[in-house]
């Protein structure tokens, strides 16, 4: 495995779901672009909150949006529903976590489009601890040179792994 | 679901906008490209370097065939799915001997159980194989499991098509064609030209889904790689050519769907007329839209996804995950 090992975003979405996907991403074995949950996800991501919307690249991360709040930056996550909305929080957690250690203050602010909904993060002593611990979990799995086994979760089912997975 | 389109006609090939459109005598048609997986193209047909970037761009592979129904080549558009660490493991199996005898045995071994498969589904319709049955199960086993090299693997295979290509005609009892052997350059009777054609539609099927995975179509295990041809295609296409191919064959020459008039002579070849290509065509692309329950995936698969649940097998197989087994058919 490369010797540098750095976590991005998608490997903390992906850890809160399935520590699996977060091996085959870091090995670059990346799902399946036909899977129409992908697509779905794709579509709302470029279509929403057009105005505000600026993707963000800052070293290895990649931010979906960033505006100025009344306080201080607030960096933004789109996502599909909130099904997977606590994968969604710690991955914002993480950015603000990363952001923290480039001597950035920034609040976090998750949105749901199709539920017209907003939701702040705010990364306290608490969130800190989790997103820390997360990280560690993450490394280990990257470093396992076997996938973690594929666990039928109900997430399978609009996994775009899941032909890799089950076949 | 996106569709292979086949293009049998002379024309113009060219984007036009978002589709592709196809100028030809029978007049113009578009296709978005969106609705494409693959195009096999049969005819004289004029293409641009603008169009091949719109291939490109939405990751749709091209098959070439010539004038005699010979698979030429194909356009194989820029990796989208590169994972350096698949490769990696991919030449690391075919650079260890020991690993690249095991991966090419498991293709042998799953072709050999196929064809066993496609001929005992015709002895219990009362056809008399056993005499054909029995060498290639003797093959199929022990011989099998003791080679010690790819080319007795090989020579092995070759033994058991010998005896199964014999039995076509036992199969196929009453029909028109006869076969005296395989014979590929060229194709002596109707029989082999319907092999040849249909184990290369077989190859293009496997080369696109190879497109949709994140293997290397150069390094195959069986057939030896030497870096500037498509070889893995030809191994997975082992396991799929009896259950696939042949079974087409037997259903067109059985059903006396197909008959001497969709053939015609050219010297020392028998080729397949446009008339008789269309007519093979239909009756795969059917049998590959079929779908039947994948009990791991939990729900409906059509054959066609079979073929790319074959090369996620293999990949696992590569990535140390799961020992790789061919699907053998139960039907
Ligand atoms: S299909 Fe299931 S086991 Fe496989 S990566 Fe997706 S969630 Fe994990």
């Amino acid at each position: 495995m490369a010797t540098d090992i750095r976590v991005i975003g998608s490997f903390v979405q992906a850890m809160m779901i399935c520590p699996r996907q977060v091996w085959l991403m870091s090995r670059q074995i990346c799902p399946d672009e036909d899977n129409v949950f992908l697509e779905l996800g794709r579509l709302i991501g470029s279509h929403a909150y057009g105005r505000e919307r600026k993707e963000v690249h800052l070293g290895h991360l990649c931010l979906d949006l960033v505006r100025r709040g009344g306080r201080e930056f607030v960096v933004g996550e789109v996502k599909k529903s909130s099904r997977a909305r606590e994968a969604a929080r710690m991955q914002l957690a993480f950015y603000l976590y990363e952001l923290r250690e480039m001597g950035i203050e920034a609040e976090g602010e998750l949105l749901f489009p199709e539920e017209r909904r907003r939701e702040r993060v705010v990364l306290d002593a608490g969130l800190i601890q989790q997103v820390e611990e997360l990280k560690r979990r993450i490394i280990a799995v990257i470093y396992r040179d076997k996938p973690p086994p594929p666990q039928k979760i109900p997430f399978c089912s609009k996994c775009a792994y899941a032909e890799l997975c089950w076949a | 679901m996106q569709k292979t389109l086949y293009l049998f006609a002379s024309g113009r090939l060219r984007r036009k906008d978002n589709t592709i459109c196809v100028e030809s005598e029978e007049g113009t048609k578009y296709f978005p490209v969106t609705s494409l997986r693959d195009i096999v193209v049969f005819g004289e047909v004029d293409l641009n370097k603008k169009l091949l970037e719109f291939m490109q761009e939405n990751e749709v592979v091209l098959h070439f065939f010539g004038h005699y129904g010979n698979y030429v080549g194909s356009f194989y558009p820029r990796e989208h799915y590169n994972s350096g660490y698949v490769i990696l493991r991919q030449a690391e199996h075919y650079l260890d001997p020991g690993r690249r005898l095991n991966l090419a045995r498991k293709f042998v071994e799953g072709a050999l159980a196929n064809i066993l498969q496609v001929l005992r589904y015709y002895q219990n319709r009362g056809k008399d194989l056993a005499p054909y049955i029995e060498p290639i199960a003797c093959l199929a086993g022990d011989r099998l499991s003791l080679c010690g090299n790819i080319e007795e693997l090989m020579a092995i295979e070759g033994n058991a098509r010998a005896y199964y290509y014999d039995s076509f005609n036992i199969i196929l009892e009453g029909a028109p064609f006869v076969i005296k052997g395989r014979s590929k350059r060229p194709p002596a009777d109707p029989l082999n030209a319907l092999i040849s054609f249909g184990n290369s539609l077989i190859y293009t099927k496997v080369l696109t889904e190879i497109y949709k995975t994140h293997l290397d179509p150069r390094i195959g295990y069986l057939h030896a790689t030497n870096f500037r041809r498509f070889t893995l295609n030809l191994d997975v296409a082992e396991i799929f050519k009896p259950i696939f191919a042949d079974r087409v064959l037997f259903t067109l020459v059985g059903k006396k769907m197909i008959g001497s008039g969709d053939f015609k002579r050219h010297g020392a070849a028998v080729l397949l007329k446009e008339s008789g290509r269309r007519l093979y065509v239909k009756e795969l692309e059917d049998k590959l839209q079929t779908t039947f329950y994948h009990r791991r995936l939990k729900r409906n698969v059509s054959y066609q996804t079979l073929i790319r649940l074959e090369l996620y097998k293999l990949e696992k197989h590569l990535i140390g995950e799961e020992t790789y087994e061919p699907f053998v058919s139960r039907w």
